[in-house]
C-alpha cells in the first residue's frame, strides 16, 4: 500500500517586482508578475513503512516539496495524498514560545501535532528523557542553546508517533552524540513500519536511513531510485561541480599552493576485494582482503599520499592505513589524465561482526591536508562461531607435563 | 463550497478545542510571563484607568450629567462606554500583526490557522472582560445593580463575534498588504471619536444623530449604558448588535477561510 502518492505535482510562485504590484494585479486584473516554477511535474510514491530521501542543490525545490507534503503550501497543479497522521520537522521548534518553560512548550507543540492532552502527560517523561534536558526543562526555552532547542523539538516530533514523519535537515544541528540518537530513533521508526520523508545534505544519512531517494534539480526529478544509486550519482555530480569551480579558482590564485593542490585529483571509486581480486560486499573474519581505490589525476606533476580507513560511521575510524609513513609507496609526480589504482593487502580480517565503510583518501605532500575522500558501500562482516568483537589468527598447542 | 467553509469556520474552536485551549493559555499567560506583578496587572490597570478618568472628568472638566441617564456621574457614564470599546480597539489594533507574528508557524506547521484570529480576539476580550467585571463590582457597591445585568454576557459575546469578523478580515489582508497596519491605527482613532463614548449622543447635531445607527459600536455602547444604568434597553440597538455581529462573524470567517491557503505563498 502506498502511504504517499504524489502525481504531476506543480508549484509556481508569483514573483512581484514591487509589493504594490500584487495589489494592482488584484484590482486591475492585468498580470504584473512573473512565474517562478519551483516544482515541475513531480510524481512519486512511497510505500508504507519505507523511507524516502530527497537530495539536491540549494534552491532545487526540496523545501517547497516538503512544505507541500506537510500541507502548508498548496500545489498549483497535481495532487498529493497521504495516509495517516503527518508530523513535520521543517523548522525545529517552530511553535515554541520563548518565554515559556520547556515543559509548557512540550504541551503546546504536541497539541499542534494533534496529540490529545492525556497522551502528552504519558509521553512527557519520555520526551524529557530522550532530549536529555531534565535539568533545564523548567527554564524558559529562550535560555536554551540552539542545540538544546533542536533536541527538544526532535524529541517531541518523534515521540508523538505519527504515521508519516517529514524531516528537513533536522540532523544537521545538535552534537554528534545526539545525532546518533536521532539516527537510531529514525531507524526504530522504520522498524515500526512508519513512513518517513527525509531531506538532507548529508549523503551518509540519506544512504543509511532511506530506501529510495529522489534527486531534485531545478524543480524537476533528475533521478529517482535506490538511495545508494541516487546518492552515488549525486555525489559524482557534486564532485564534478567542485572540480569545475576549483579549476576556475586556480586561474585566479596561481601562487596559493594549498588551493592549487585541492583540485589535483578525483577518487573514482573505493571498494573491497577478496584475495582473487573480486569485489565483495561481505567479508568473513580472518579472510585476506584488498582495499582498492582508483584516482584520476586532474593535473600534471601531482605528488600525493594515499590512505584508507575502515569506518564504523562517519566519525568513528576502526582501522587506518596511511602511505605517509611508508616512503616506499610511490607518491608521484603523476601526469594529468593518468588513472591510478591503489591497493592495500590486508591479512586475516580481525573484525568478527558488524559492518564498515571503506574510506579512501588522498592527502597533499605534507600529509596533513586531505583534499579528496570517498566512502564505499557498506561491507558486512559475516560472523563466525564465537564471541567478542574481534578475532586473531591463532594456533593451539596442548602439551603433556 | 462556501457552506463547508462556514461550517469549518464555526466548528473549528470546538473541533480543535485542545489546541485552541493551549493557544489561549499560551497567549494569556504570555502577556505576563517574566513580569513581576503577573496577573495583578489585570486588576491594577482598570482601577488605575478609572481613577484617572474620574479625576479628569469630575475635577478638571466637571462634565455635566448626560440626559436620559438619571443622576449617574459622568465618569461612570464614560467608563461604561470606554471599557468595552477598549476591548474592541485592543483586538483590532493587534489584528494586523497576528498572522505576521506567527509566520514561522503558519509556513512550517499544518494546523487550523483560523484559530489565530479567534485567539487574537478572545484574549483582549478576556483581559478587558476582567476589567469590566471589576468595574461592575465597584458599581454594585454604589447601589447600581439590577436584574437586567444578566443581559450583559450576551452583549459581550455579540460584541466579541462582531470584533472577531473584523479581526479575521484585517489580519488576512495584512498578509498581502502591510500598509493596513498603519491604516488601522488611524481608522481606530477616527472610529473612537465618531462613537459617542467620551461625549453623549445628545451633544451631536440633531440631524447627525440618526446616522449613528450605522455605527454598530454606538449600539453596543448605548446598550451597555441602558442596561447598567437604567436596567432596560431599546430594541433597535439590540437589533443592530445581533445583525452586525452575525454579518461580521459569518462574512469575516468565510473570507478568512477562502484565502487562508494563500498565506503560505506570501508569508
Amino acid at each position: 500500500m502506498f502511504s504517499i502518492t504524489v502525481e504531476n505535482l506543480q508549484k509556481d510562485f508569483r514573483i512581484y517586482a514591487r509589493p504594490q504590484d500584487r495589489l494592482l494585479e488584484l484590482l486591475m486584473r492585468k498580470p504584473r508578475h512573473r512565474v517562478f516554477e519551483a516544482l515541475h511535474d513531480v510524481s512519486f510514491n512511497v510505500l508504507e513503512g519505507k523511507s524516502l530521501g530527497i537530495v539536491g542543490d540549494n534552491g532545487a525545490g526540496k523545501s517547497t516539496l516538503m512544505k507541500l507534503l506537510v500541507g502548508t503550501l498548496q500545489p498549483s497543479a497535481g495532487s498529493i495524498s497521504i495516509k495517516g497522521q503527518v508530523a513535520a520537522l521543517l523548522e525545529l521548534g517552530a511553535g515554541f514560545h520563548p518565554e515559556f518553560s520547556g515543559r509548557r512548550n512540550i504541551y503546546l507543540n504536541a497539541s499542534l501535532l494533534g496529540v490529545p492532552d492525556d497522551d502528552i502527560v504519558a509521553l512527557e517523561n519520555d520526551i524529557i528523557e530522550f532530549s536529555e534536558l531534565r535539568d533545564f526543562i523548567d527554564q524558559p526555552v529562550k535560555t536554551y542553546s540552539s542545540g538544546m532547542y533542536v533536541r527538544l523539538a526532535f524529541s517531541i516530533a518523534t515521540m508523538v508517533r505519527p504515521d508519516v514523519l517529514v524531516i528537513d535537515e533536522a540532523l544537521s544541528v545538535g552534537d554528534i552524540a545526539f545525532q546518533k540518537k536521532c539516527v537510531q530513533r529514525m531507524n526504530d521508526f522504520r522498524q515500526q513500519q512508519k513512513t518517513m520523508v527525509f531531506c538532507s545534505h548529508s549523503m551518509y544519512h540519506v544512504q543509511e536511513l532511506c530506501d529510495t531517494a529522489i534527486w531534485l534539480e531545478r524543480g524537476r526529478i533528475r533521478e529517482i531510485g535506490k538511495s545508494e544509486d541516487v546518492v552515488a550519482h549525486y555525489e559524482d555530480y557534486c564532485n564534478s561541480q567542485r572540480v569545475y569551480t576549483k579549476g576556475q579558482e586556480q586561474v585566479q590564485v596561481h601562487d596559493n599552493e594549498a588551493t592549487a593542490a585541492a583540485k589535483d585529483c578525483r577518487i573514482l571509486y573505493t571498494r573491497v576485494l577478496n584475495e582473487d581480486g573480486e569485489p565483495v560486499d561481505s567479508v568473513a573474519p580472518l579472510q585476506n582482503i584488498v582495499l582498492e581505490m582508483q584516482v584520476e589525476m586532474l593535473n600534471d606533476n601531482v605528488r600525493c599520499y594515499f590512505g584508507f580507513a575502515m569506518m564504523k560511521d562517519l566519525d568513528a575510524v576502526m582501522s587506518s592505513y596511511l602511505a605517509t609513513e611508508r616512503p616506499e609507496v610511490e607518491n608521484g609526480p603523476f601526469r594529468q589524465g593518468e588513472i591510478i589504482t591503489v591497493q592495500v593487502r590486508l591479512q586475516a580480517m580481525a573484525m568478527r561482526m558488524g559492518a564498515f565503510h571503506l574510506l579512501g583518501g588522498v592527502a597533499d605532500e605534507s600529509g596533513l591536508l586531505w583534499y579528496e575522500t570517498k566512502l564505499s558501500k557498506e561491507v558486512k562482516i559475516t560472523a563466525n562461531k564465537g564471541l567478542g568483537s574481534f578475532v586473531m589468527a591463532s594456533s593451539w598447542t596442548v602439551k603433556h607435563g | 463550497m462556501s457552506l463547508t467553509l462556514l461550517r469549518d469556520w464555526i466548528q473549528s474552536p470546538f473541533r480543535h478545542f485542545r489546541l485552541f485551549h493551549q493557544f489561549v493559555r499560551q497567549e494569556f499567560s504570555g502577556q505576563f510571563a517574566g513580569s513581576l506583578g503577573g496577573f495583578l496587572w489585570l486588576f491594577v490597570t482598570p482601577v488605575f484607568n478609572i481613577a484617572i478618568y474620574s479625576f479628569v472628568f469630575s475635577v478638571v472638566f466637571r462634565a455635566p450629567v448626560p440626559d436620559n441617564f438619571g443622576d449617574v456621574p459622568f465618569v461612570i457614564f464614560l467608563m461604561i462606554g470606554y471599557l468595552p470599546w477598549f476591548a474592541f480597539a485592543d483586538a483590532m489594533g493587534r489584528a494586523s500583526s497576528l498572522l505576521l507574528d506567527k509566520a514561522p508557524l503558519i509556513t512550517k506547521v499544518m494546523f487550523p490557522v483560523q484559530l489565530i484570529p479567534l485567539v487574537g480576539t478572545v484574549i483582549p476580550f478576556m483581559v478587558h472582560g476582567i476589567a469590566f467585571v471589576v468595574f461592575l463590582l465597584y458599581l454594585s457597591t454604589q447601589g447600581l445593580v439590577n436584574v437586567a445585568w444578566l443581559w450583559l454576557p450576551l452583549a459581550f459575546v455579540l460584541q466579541c463575534l462582531f470584533t472577531l469578523g473584523l479581526v479575521s478580515v484585517l489580519s488576512a489582508f495584512c498578509v498581502f498588504l502591510r500598509d493596513i497596519q498603519q491604516m488601522v491605527a488611524l481608522m481606530l482613532t477616527a472610529w473612537f471619536f465618531l462613537t459617542p463614548i467620551i461625549y453623549p449622543l445628545s451633544m451631536l447635531p440633531e440631524q447627525l444623530q440618526p446616522l449613528m445607527m450605522l455605527n454598530p459600536m454606538h449600539s453596543f455602547v448605548q446598550f451597555y449604558r441602558e442596561i447598567i444604568v437604567l436596567g432596560e434597553f431599546s430594541l433597535p440597538h439590540f437589533h443592530v448588535m445581533v445583525l452586525s455581529a452575525a454579518i461580521s462573524y459569518l462574512f469575516g470567517g468565510w473570507l478568512f477561510m477562502r484565502i487562508k491557503h494563500a498565506f503560505g505563498d506570501v508569508l
